[in-house]
């Protein structure tokens, strides 16, 4: 019983869904129950805007169930950026910075999603070096594709969120 | 789409709101006060174990565990230390509390009457009026009815306030098991569309309480060792216990430092009956402190922590004196700096267009969303249905 923290924590569905995410893909379980300690739910119907284009990001969004649509407005025309799926994640420069978003992401269909405020990253970075570590890693290996991709198709790829 | 509405200040109706609100407040906690002191010191308490609960948490330890022991372990070094500091300071000793009071406020007595008669020898005119007789007629007056007239009160009050000042603890606990969840909670209640503001706005109002306890626990610190070491250099007996107990009493403005200013001469008046210029030189040193504290340590900890304008706050801390009493004078800060956030951040979100737009109109979706079963009914019986009707735009 005394011991018993020695113990890895159990995987719920829930962790595992997680642990799927490129974002979390390096943590252990008991850094995912933390980090899942953290993130907020939150639940969005079909055509519901979950940010809009210039509004101040405060915080990461992962998709766990649905799919959601990116898009900015391009000389007047709307242009889509990007369409997630689940285990995909989008809004995250909003944990690096308080800039504007770039692009608007909008429901395509009933959402599930996992919030990760900008300022429970930033107290993780202070208070847990070791998983701020990794998930700053794997933000930075995303935004670094997404740079790559850009580079090399000139898409107007996610500059953007 | 709307544009980021970025450090905008709050105009003369919000405020009127914000100072409106938190004298609102203030006349609450007035009516709930046996709630507001432990809840200052559960408050403190918590910023206080936070990390090391962080801590035990990251460690593998469950939000409960992490919190029983880390309270645990405080309340018993507390309690350690309170031991040591009764058993170490050089109290007179009597058989019997009583006693050891009844000699506190014989020297304190003592150095009011020695200081009248040194007033009257300086000044003919004081002797002329009978200053000794009088004093000592009104001292006479307040001792004989204290018992019939003040004694029953205090028992009351004692009676009233020790078993609420033991919910401080339990508050701790919960506050540090449950404050995740609470937050989250508080989250959950909100629309998707103030979602993300909301959640800066919570965690605007933890950093603001935070500042605040954590600065006024710094502050308390520094006017324990610098009073300390002022009252260890003229002579005065446990300093550093005078000087802890000084600096919380300090929490309450004014009336604290009256109080603990009150407390300091009585135990140097005592330690040194035949001498009262040791008891001149607590006060000189108390002084020298509180003007320390009021023009250095507190612009450095609080002032920085609310991020209020200094007129605001000292008209502010007299409306809360008149309002809600001493508890007015102590809460008053930090009620103003929550109310602040909360009054700014509501100022902004009500004000535009674009999120109440977008609120209206997943409010809209819901309601189609609700309908569809009862479309799917109507359309069977060829009625027009909800969701063929186009929504309000977005």
């Amino acid at each position: 019983m005394i011991f018993r923290f020695l113990k890895p924590p159990r995987m719920s569905p829930r962790l595992h869904r997680l642990k799927s995410s490129p974002l979390f893909a390096a943590l252990t379980p008991l850094e995912l129950k933390i980090v899942d300690g953290l993130l907020h739910e939150r639940r969005y119907l079909k055509d519901e805007i979950v940010f809009d284009e210039g509004e101040e990001g405060q915080a990461l969004y992962l998709l766990m169930s649905g799919r959601v649509r990116i898009s900015r407005l391009h000389e007047g025309m709307t242009q889509v950026v990007a369409e997630l799926e689940p285990g995909g994640f989008f809004g995250d420069l909003a944990l690096l910075d308080r800039s504007p978003r770039n692009a608007q992401a909008r429901a395509l269909e009933p959402c599930e999603m996992a919030v990760f405020f900008r300022a429970d990253f930033l107290g993780l970075m202070e208070t847990d070096a070791v998983i701020g570590y990794k998930i700053s890693l794997a933000l930075a290996r995303h935004i670094g594709l997404r740079l790559r991709e850009w580079m090399g198709t000139g898409r107007p790829q996610l500059e953007a969120l | 789409m709307n544009a980021a509405v970025n450090g905008e200040r709050a105009g003369p109706v919000v405020w009127s709101g914000i100072i409106a609100a938190t004298c609102l407040l203030l006349l609450v906690v007035k009516q709930l006060l046996w709630l507001a002191l432990p809840f200052i010191f559960g408050a403190v308490l918590y910023y206080i174990l936070l990390r090391p609960m962080q801590r035990m948490v990251r460690s593998g330890f469950s939000r409960n565990t992490a919190a029983l022991w880390v309270c645990a372990l405080f309340f018993g070094l507390a309690t350690l230390a309170m031991v040591a500091a009764l058993n170490w300071s050089d109290v007179p000793e009597e058989d019997s509390w009583e006693a050891t009071i009844g000699v506190y406020l014989d020297g304190g007595l003592a150095f009011v009457r020695n200081t009248i008669v040194l007033l009257e020898t300086k000044f003919p005119l004081l002797a002329e009026m009978r200053l000794t007789s009088t004093v000592n007629t009104a001292i006479a007056a307040y001792t004989n009815d204290f018992a019939s007239n003040h004694l029953g009160e205090i028992v009351v009050g004692l009676v009233t306030w020790v078993p609420s000042l033991l919910l401080a603890p339990f508050l701790t606990f919960f506050l540090l098991r449950d404050g995740v969840r609470f937050k989250k909670f508080l989250a959950r209640a909100v629309p998707n569309a103030y979602f993300e503001r909301s959640l800066f706005l919570l965690h605007e109002v933890d950093q603001t309480a935070r500042r605040y306890f954590e600065g006024l626990l710094t502050l308390t610190v520094l006017d324990t060792l610098v009073l300390a070491l002022g009252l260890w250099i003229i002579g005065v007996s446990s300093p550093l216990l005078l000087g802890l107990i000084s600096a919380v009493l300090a929490w309450v403005p004014f009336v604290g430092s009256i109080a603990g200013c009150a407390l300091v001469v009585v135990v140097a008046s005592t330690d040194a009956p035949a001498t009262p210029y040791v008891a001149y030189g607590a006060i000189v040193v108390f002084v020298l402190v509180r003007l320390l504290d009021d023009f250095v340590f507190m612009p450095l900890t609080l002032g920085r922590s609310l991020h209020i304008h200094p007129l605001v706050t000292v008209v502010m801390i007299f409306v809360g004196g008149m309002l809600a009493g001493v508890v007015g004078l102590m809460l008053v800060l930090p009620v103003l700096g929550v109310v602040m956030v909360i009054g700014e951040t509501l100022g902004r979100l009500v004000t535009n267009p674009r999120l109440r737009a977008r609120h209206r109109y997943a409010k809209a979706l819901r309601v189609r969303q609700a309908s569809i079963d009862l479309d799917i009914a109507r359309e069977r019986r060829g009625a027009p249905t909800a969701s063929t009707k186009p929504l309000g735009k977005g």
